[in-house]
């Protein structure tokens, strides 16, 4: 089980990085940086092993597969946590009312959310990108799915039968 | 085939059975929570998966590749995991399904309200919240934060100091 102490090692230099990254560099697009940063480790975490261990035997192989996997998860756990607990949804709504007392009124908080322009403040921060990265067209306050987006839809809706999700996107 | 390329059909169809388990034990618990399904398949098949990693495998299995083998299978359901959050939780895939199944794919921002409005999403998420015991919400509407939503609010106000987030939905 020392074969472990690989992804160990890659997971905790992981989160440094990640972590100097955001604090001094600031980029406006962390995500491309925490991709390059889980592959490149990724790789060595593959090279030192082959070093150490060549694959002689099923045995090497599993231990290569699950080392790589452990670590894919752990920065894969981290990237989630950065992104879903502090930019989602649930995380954005609690930061709202642990730091905002007067939202602690359930009319009040939606209305915080409806806003006053056309969009509401969910939909406001989504469509600019969404339009931007060629997954809707948007014309005269009408969305329109384009290829790309329909791909995606296609498959969520797959999960969403597969998995008895009903129809997702948080609401039970 | 390689020993390399066989772990990694190996771990294929581990992930491919874990998922089936999932959403068979899904369709007859409808109610049954998603991600507490997942981690309940997941470590309680690990054993299995341990127990019977020779067989599995195709050949005889020390006890470290064995302990590899079940590794692998837990760490497949952490993955299965967080697929699932995707079509689960996102918004923009929600909407995305919404286009899917309106009429020539097109929706008004106002009919797209109607189906999937702001005000479904955020009553929805309290009661999700408020059902995981992060907060009360009164008859009149009025909140209060339970422990846990304290907890769950100095965590992501400390996040976003540290990371210097300054706006997010």
């Amino acid at each position: 089980m020392t074969r472990l102490l690989l992804p160990l090692a890659a997971i905790v230099v992981f989160f440094l990085l990640s972590l100097i990254t955001v604090r001094v560099a600031r980029p406006r697009d962390p995500k491309r940086f925490f991709l390059a940063y889980a592959l490149l480790l990724l790789a060595g975490t593959a090279v030192a092993y082959l070093a150490i261990w060549p694959l002689d035997t099923i045995d090497d192989a599993l231990g290569l597969v699950s080392a790589l996997l452990v670590q894919l998860l752990a920065c894969l756990t981290m990237w989630n946590a950065f992104y879903s607990l502090l930019w989602g949804f649930s995380g954005s709504m609690m930061f709202d009312l642990f730091t905002d007392p007067s939202l602690l009124d359930r009319e009040r908080l939606i209305r915080s959310y409806v806003g006053d322009g056309p969009v509401d403040r969910i939909l406001a921060r989504r469509l600019p990108n969404l339009e931007r990265g060629g997954w809707v067209a948007i014309e005269h306050q009408t969305l329109r799915l384009r290829p790309k987006g329909t791909v995606m839809a296609v498959g969520t809706l797959a999960a969403f039968k597969l998995f008895s999700l009903g129809m997702g996107g948080g609401v039970k | 085939m390689n020993v390399l390329a066989r772990a990694i059909v190996i771990a294929a169809a581990l992930f491919a059975v874990q998922a089936l388990v999932v959403a068979a034990i899904a369709a007859i618990r409808r109610t049954a929570n998603i991600y507490a399904l997942i981690i309940v398949v997941a470590c309680a098949t690990a054993p299995l998966v341990f127990a019977a990693g020779p067989s599995i495998v195709g050949e005889p299995l020390s006890t470290q590749g064995r302990a590899f083998l079940a590794l692998m299978h837990l760490s497949l359901g952490g993955f299965l995991f967080h697929f699932m959050t995707l079509p689960d939780r996102s918004v923009t895939l929600r909407i995305f399904v919404e286009l899917l199944l309106a009429p020539g794919r097109t929706l008004t921002l106002e009919a797209l309200g109607s189906r999937y409005g702001v005000r479904t999403m955020v009553g929805s998420r309290l009661d999700q919240l408020e059902q995981g015991q992060f907060l009360s919400i009164r008859p009149d509407g009025r909140m209060t934060l339970l422990p846990r939503g304290h907890r769950f609010g100095r965590f992501v106000t400390a996040g976003r100091r540290l990371f210097n987030i300054k706006s997010a939905n």
